[in-house]
């Protein structure tokens, strides 16, 4: 079992470290089989599959730390990064805020996290799925101009020892889709999009992917403008998952809070948000995508309350054994990042299983509860401003609609907004009862009583 | 010798190759390639970072039936060789399955040769001690410079990247790619406000294709102690106003300005729709060549990847195209794209523009950006504050968005100046500024012939799956007439 070997592997290159001369050293080793079909034009562009397995060491002597990643399982050459590591260690100042690697707590696999069937799923069966979806859409209407997507299969593998006795590891699959549409009628563009995130392969729901997309790509041609301004707004579900996310980024992670950056260390027990919003971060819950129950040290992901009934606290902040160390009476609370990240440079404690507490509403309920305020089917390019004001910025992309009268009106311009979260989500009606998985961040949709937008786009 | 890419390579490498061929290829490339990333961060007194990023490994890119197949293994033997290309060429099939039409590729002329980033300093050959010492005396002076500084921070970076590309048409070229440079960031927090000052530029600093005299030429040391008092100083500056006015942009700030109002968008993949899914599309389509006013006449830009020291400079692209200079901008009217070898030939063009380039040896190769520069002026710089009768200096930037076709962009900066009657007054602190991108553009009215200087972009990404790709930007202090300011309420 390719686990067993992983585990294997990291176990011996830290009793290789500790030979070497390491006080202590952690050793996380990883697999990552990833597949993907991506199109566009209505054909497919890009195939590509890679296998990728690699380690990351890290030895600590008199508290000096060296961190050596490579992307070999191969004895000798995992020697070779233990060596360098250790170079790195004996050279370099002593890190006065580093207390100890983490010790050792209970953990158990997650049942279900892996699914054999999408981690070796066929690029044929990949194509044949994409030509349904493309079928799919351009038997909506005559006006769908272009179909483009992708389609992504894969696994995820990842073992973490240490030398005080943490051997832990985690493997998942993953499937995901999305597909954008545009039609066209005298020149005038309209877009729709979906997206679909699953452990499982066999519940991307293609079809119905490609369905939405196309019915609102085709309802988006010939957008007239409004004025930016304070609307009223129905989110869904996709765009309230970027909402939260990006919070979860500037606002929960122990380095923002602790370098002052974070909107919590400003706002604690305060209720900055409508009481009816609940947001947690579990690894465990059934909900989430990224079923792993550990994190990159090998720790418990310890599953943590962010926001409890609209407000915030200490107990919401998420630290790996780094961050934890800085201060009195912390540990890790799991959040370290997985070694399976491929943009692993600039390592900070972050929430990945974000799941927010579902409402009654529905989205039609929550329409028609809107006398006049702006449908946003996805928010694109969203960037924190002030990210102690949690104040974000982007635009919508993708299906923008005016609500008149309780009904869906006319396709408008995309919109830039320009808002602190701790207004727009201050005053929250409605929430629906459905949530949705969208890649990090289980998320219902949301009816927000104002939104401010800056600016509009031109299409 | 370029390590990993001798001998015993090219003999995997053609293997694939012939591999491919026997498969029913009727083009093939492989890259073998090497990058060692070391990455250094000095923070709060302590080196909280020092790890080096190793990655290793070969990509086959295939045409079969027409269509593209591609893999890629971090196992560099004979069997892994073979079997990968099996896997794309088996790929390149499923994917013939829903073709439009076949993948042409403009001709490239055929090259032996070997491309070196020339360098004074090798920083890889720099004792650690020693870039730690820079990196923690320059860290020292900010936190000692005021209690309110809450957070400072010192990077060094160096990455070197070892490929070795072969093509079916018997193309074989070496390269290795050097760059590295560094920064300052520091946090200043007191009743509640926070301002942050990073120097030369933000996210994480300034970076070249170049050697350890470039990091040292930043000169870490001696401008930590303005940047920590800046930081200091913000926090009881007044805030940017909301109006419109006469916007100046330092370099630092213009350089992402160009990276995503330009650069973004006349990529030609963008452009044909191929990121319609992800990143978006593009404002500057095929039939707008030649047309379409873009910006004032001041404004020339070119993507050169020829520029000594920039950050997206190199020999040739990851489809063996020598590295180019095009105009994508050229007084003002928007003239051309950058683009691949297939995308070239969509066009109807006689040559890619050399664009091609992968984050790894594991990924495929996408239409990235060079060095994407912005042709200096005639005006000094001086001249351009001082012929300014009401307006705002912005430098070194602190967020960024645009939208899915490139036009309706907003920016904040970390720091700004009033300008009133030809000189710099009050500071700002949280400037923002918004605009769409041509009326943007036509509405700069001076370039600096002063200042010009490259900046490098280590983190652009891209495709699906992500990439993160390193470029440059060349330009220097421009201004913009009637933009609007001050977008915080």
């Amino acid at each position: 079992m390719e686990i067993n070997r992983l585990l294997g592997i990291s176990e011996k290159t830290v009793k290789i470290a500790l030979k070497e001369g390491a006080d202590q050293a952690q050793s996380a080793t990883f697999l990552l089989d990833d597949a993907l079909t991506r199109f566009a034009n209505s054909q497919i562009h890009q195939n590509v599959a890679s296998k990728t397995g690699g380690i990351a060491v890290k030895v600590v002597i008199d508290k000096k730390i060296g961190t050596v990643r490579a992307n070999t399982l191969e004895e000798k050459q995992i020697q070779d990064v233990v060596k360098k590591a250790v170079k790195i260690a004996k050279v370099i100042p002593s890190n006065k805020d580093f207390k100890s690697l983490p010790e050792p707590k209970k953990w158990a696999p997650i049942e279900g996290a892996f699914d054999s069937e999408t981690a070796l799923c066929t690029p044929d069966y990949r194509a044949e799925k994409v030509k349904e979806i493309i079928e799919t859409a351009h038997s909506k209407s005559s006006i769908v101009k272009a179909v483009s997507g992708s389609f992504s299969t894969g696994s995820a593998s990842f073992a973490i020892a240490n030398s005080l006795g943490i051997s832990a590891w985690a493997q998942i699959s993953l499937a995901a889709i999305n597909t954008t549409v545009i039609s066209e009628v005298e020149g005038s563009e309209g877009f729709g999009s979906a997206e679909q995130y699953s452990r499982f392969v066999k519940d991307i729901d293609n079809i119905k992917a490609a369905n939405e997309a196309a019915e609102k790509s085709v309802k988006s041609v010939k957008p007239m403008k409004i004025s930016p301004g304070d609307y009223e707004v129905v989110l869904s579900s996709r765009a309230v998952a970027v909402l939260l996310s990006y919070l979860a980024y500037i606002g929960f992670s122990a380095t923002m809070y602790q370098d002052g950056q974070s909107f919590v260390r400003y706002h604690l027990g305060e209720q900055v948000f409508d009481e009816k919003l609940s947001v947690k971060d579990d690894a465990m819950n059934p909900l989430t995508l990224y079923a792993v129950p550990i994190d990159g040290e090998g720790v418990p992901k310890m599953a943590k309350q962010l926001i409890d009934n609209g407000k915030v606290s200490e107990e919401s902040i998420c630290y790996d054994s780094f961050t934890a160390g800085k201060e009195e009476n912390k540990s890790s609370t799991g959040h370290s990042i997985p070694p399976v990240v491929r943009f692993y440079p600039y390592p900070r404690p972050i929430p990945i299983n974000l799941i927010a507490n579902p409402g009654k509403a529905s989205i039609e309920e929550m329409i028609a509860e809107t006398k006049y305020g702006i449908f946003i089917t996805r928010f694109h390019y969203t960037n924190p401003l002030k990210p102690t004001e949690a104040i974000l910025t982007g635009l919508t992309r993708d299906g923008t609609f005016l609500i008149v009268d309780g009904e869906i009106s006319k396709p408008i311009f995309n919109l830039r907004y320009t808002d602190s979260m701790l207004s727009a989500l201050r005053d929250i009606p409605m929430i629906s009862k459905e949530l949705e998985q969208v890649d990090d961040t289980t998320a219902p949709a949301m009816k927000l009583k104002k939104l401010r937008f800056t600016g509009v786009a031109q299409h | 010798m370029i390590h990993g890419c001798g001998t015993m390579s090219l003999d995997f490498g053609k293997a694939a190759l012939e591999e491919a061929t026997k498969r029913g290829a009727s083009y093939a490339d492989i890259r073998i390639g090497e990058i060692f990333d070391e990455i250094l961060t000095v923070k709060n007194g302590v080196t909280e970072e020092v790890t080096l990023l190793q990655t290793s490994g070969f990509g086959v890119r295939v045409i079969v039936n027409g269509a593209w197949g591609f893999a890629g293994s971090v196992d560099l033997t004979q069997k892994e060789v073979v079997e990968t290309t099996k896997k794309a060429v088996s790929i390149a099939l499923a994917s013939s399955k829903l073709k439009k039409r076949d993948a042409v590729l403009v001709p490239v002329e055929t090259r032996k040769d070997k491309y070196f980033t020339p360098l004074k300093k090798d920083p890889f050959r720099i004792p650690l001690e020693e870039k730690i010492e820079t990196l923690m005396t320059a860290e020292q002076i900010i936190a000692n410079y005021s209690d309110s500084i809450k957070s400072s921070s010192a990077f060094f970076r160096a990455l070197r990247e070892k490929k070795l590309f072969m093509s079916t048409e018997g193309t074989e070229i070496r390269q290795q790619i050097t760059w590295c440079g560094g920064g300052l960031e520091c946090i200043a927090v007191k009743n509640g406000e926070v301002q942050r000052r990073s120097y030369p530029a933000s996210f994480r600093g300034n970076f070249g294709t170049n050697g350890y005299d470039f990091f040292e030429s930043l000169a870490l040391v001696d401008n930590a102690k303005v940047t920590a008092q800046e930081a200091v100083q913000l926090l009881a500056a007044k805030s940017c106003p909301s109006t419109e006015t006469a916007l100046i942009l330092s370099g630092d700030q213009l350089a992402l300005q160009i990276h995503e109002s330009c650069g973004h968008p006349t990529e030609l993949d963008r452009a044909l729709g191929t990121e319609a899914d992800y990143a978006g599309t593009s404002f500057l389509v095929p039939n707008q060549v030649g047309k379409l006013k873009y910006g004032s006449e001041n404004v020339n830009i070119v993507a050169d990847a020829t520029i000594p020291g920039g950050l997206g400079t190199f020999g040739y692209d990851d489809e063996g195209t020598p590295a180019k200079k095009v105009h994508l901008i050229k007084e003002g009217l928007f003239v051309g794209y950058q683009t691949s070898r297939e995308t070239a030939a969509e066009l109807g063009l006689k040559e890619s523009s050399g664009g091609m380039r992968a984050d790894s040896p594991l990924t495929l190769p996408l239409i990235r950006m060079t060095n994407i520069n912005l042709v200096q002026g005639d005006w000094k710089t001086d001249e351009i504050i001082e012929e300014t009768k009401k307006g705002i200096l912005m430098l070194v930037n602190r967020s960024w968005s645009i939208d899915d076709k490139r036009l309706n962009f907003q920016f904040g900066t970390e720091i700004a100046w009033e300008i009133k009657n030809g000189s710099k007054t009050s500071l700002l602190k949280n400037p923002t500024y918004t605009g769409i991108t041509p009326a943007f553009w036509g509405a700069c009215d001076a370039i600096s012939k002063e200042d010009w200087k490259m900046w490098g972009t280590p983190n652009c990404g891209k495709g699906m799956p992500g990439q993160v790709m390193y470029v440059g930007h060349g330009c220097s202090t421009a201004r913009f007439s009637n933009v609007k300011v001050g977008l915080i309420k």
